[in-house]
């Protein structure tokens, strides 16, 4: 089964986008013959207390088995601790997103890593979005740099339990830390940005195969852009894209 | 027939003897016909001896792929009158059929007009790359405005407005009433609604589908048009029907 890892639901404040509600996303996908979604809210990107766009989240995706909810945690914002735990414990959530650099920390900001061993006592996997959208396209007063990922790898090493998913990072930010990554199994890069001519390929033979995940940035992107590169314009074998496609999120899910 | 109007055969590979070669099997995979192809050696200011060289090495890819590339003259509009004796190099004596300007002149410039003009008296299309970048073009990097005032003076020709500007929402918008201006989808993130919107605001008969490989990932661009909602006509012309008509000599 293809498991889209990086989805999105609700309104994007920049671009009105079709397919952007759970039911008109499942159609959209389904049309790339992917049966599952792990789907943040857009709201939560840009809202102040993201914290308030995951009940509404939660009960959006309810009724809806295909979409896998992810919650957005704000560690740079005060209570977040019992932001987690309620999503954690009162919602249901399996795993969180992080928008460091829309949230105004870094990743060496203790209090990022303070949410990583919340993250990894509750059991619950942690996103990080690299970036949203193109830097050189974005609202000139609303300007967001890609997140440094330089101290990823020694975080994922402290943390060996916790689960962390890359997303929204290309070539250049994964292999900026691909030297740095070896033993280190709990640390994943999902592929929408990873851009080049057979570009997931290069990447995936880089950091291993294992460590990449199918995802399709949708609705913002075209999912035909993510399953394209992975079943034709690569060479992957069969077995490597059933991994890309779905095993290794099985695998990150603990399933 | 799927043509891709936009295809750098050099940029990361750096034996340009290979002439593109190792693109092909990728190409075939996505079922892709024929690459239009540009070499950009010598960076945002090319000097001729740069200009020369790389367009020798789209003459040799020609030569060596003839069904399969069909060739950009690139020029540094710097170099005006070197410019039209390469013109008459690559196009009338040569095998190419396109002119490529990239980021060496802002394209409203009066240096364009006789390079226009030849390219009216040859018929051939000017691919013009343009970006609206919010965090700043280069210093010489054309946006769409520019090259709609090209367009304005020039009917008679027909422009590719490169990546519809990057910001396609404001590219589209600034060509949209130029007849002669061609909207081009290659090199941006498969936004949805990117090609949707050029159809509706330029016609899907002035719509042409490019890659900018290899920079960019053959699927992740054609995915534009083959997941757009559109029609099966409407991306036939701009996989291939569109482009086929331009390079026609």
């Amino acid at each position: 089964m293809t498991i889209d890892c990086n989805a999105n639901i609700g309104r994007w404040p920049f671009r009105r986008l079709s397919y952007s509600d759970p039911a008109g996303l499942l159609e959209r996908l389904g049309r790339c013959d992917i049966r599952q979604a792990w789907v943040g809210a857009f709201e939560a990107v840009l809202a102040r207390d993201c914290h308030m766009e995951n009940a509404p989240l939660a009960d959006a995706v309810s009724g809806h088995e295909a979409l896998l909810p992810l919650a957005t945690i704000n560690p740079e914002f005060p209570r977040w601790e019992q932001d987690l735990c309620a999503c954690v414990h009162s919602y249901g959530f399996r795993g969180i997103r992080v928008y460091p650099n829309y949230h105004l920390y870094t990743l060496d900001d203790p209090r990022f890593e303070a949410l990583l061993t919340a993250a990894e006592e509750l059991d619950v996997f942690v996103a990080l979005a690299v970036r949203m959208t193109d830097e050189r396209h974005h609202f000139p007063r609303c300007m967001i740099p890609p997140v440094d990922l330089g101290p990823l790898p020694a975080l994922a090493g402290r943390h060996p339990k916790l689960r962390l998913l890359v997303v929204n990072g290309n070539n250049g930010d994964v292999g900026r830390i691909a030297g740095a990554i070896e033993g280190l199994p709990n640390l994943y890069f999902e592929m929408s940005r990873f851009e080049s001519v057979c570009g997931v390929e290069t990447v995936a033979r880089r950091i291993g195969v294992e460590r990449v995940l199918f995802g399709t940035h949708a609705p913002y992107y075209y999912p035909e852009s993510a399953l394209l590169k992975i079943t034709r314009e690569c060479r992957f074998t069969a077995s490597e894209q059933e991994a890309i496609l779905g095993g290794n999120a099985e695998r990150l899910l603990g399933r | 027939m799927i043509i891709d109007c936009h295809v750098h055969i050099h940029q990361y590979y750096e034996d340009l003897e290979d002439c593109g070669g190792s693109l092909l099997p990728a190409a075939d995979r996505m079922g892709i016909d024929k690459l239009c192809v540009s070499v950009l050696l010598g960076g945002e200011q090319p000097a001729m001896e740069d200009i020369v060289r790389s367009n020798d090495t789209v003459a040799r890819a020609i030569e060596r792929y003839p069904d399969r590339y069909v060739g950009y003259c690139y020029l540094n509009p710097c170099y005006l009158l070197q410019s039209l004796d390469e013109i008459n190099r690559c196009i009338v004596d040569g095998p190419c059929r396109g002119i490529k300007l990239w980021v060496a002149m802002h394209s409203d410039q009066p240096n364009l007009d006789p390079i226009a003009d030849r390219a009216a008296e040859l018929q051939v299309p000017i691919l013009q790359h343009t970006w609206i970048k919010t965090t700043g073009n280069l210093a010489n990097e054309p946006e769409p405005r520019h090259l709609a005032a090209l367009a304005a003076r020039h009917p008679e020709v027909n422009f590719i407005c490169g990546h519809s500007g990057g910001n396609w929402e404001r590219g589209l918008k600034t060509v949209a009433d130029l007849p002669n201006v061609y909207a081009e989808l290659a090199g941006g993130d498969p936004e949805m609604g990117q090609t949707e919107r050029a159809v509706g605001l330029v016609g899907a008969e002035r719509v042409v589908w490019g890659s900018d490989a290899d920079g960019r990932s053959f699927a992740s661009q054609i995915s534009k048009v083959l997941g757009a909602d559109i029609s099966e006509t409407q991306k036939a012309a701009i996989l291939g029907g569109n482009m086929e008509r331009l390079v026609q000599r």
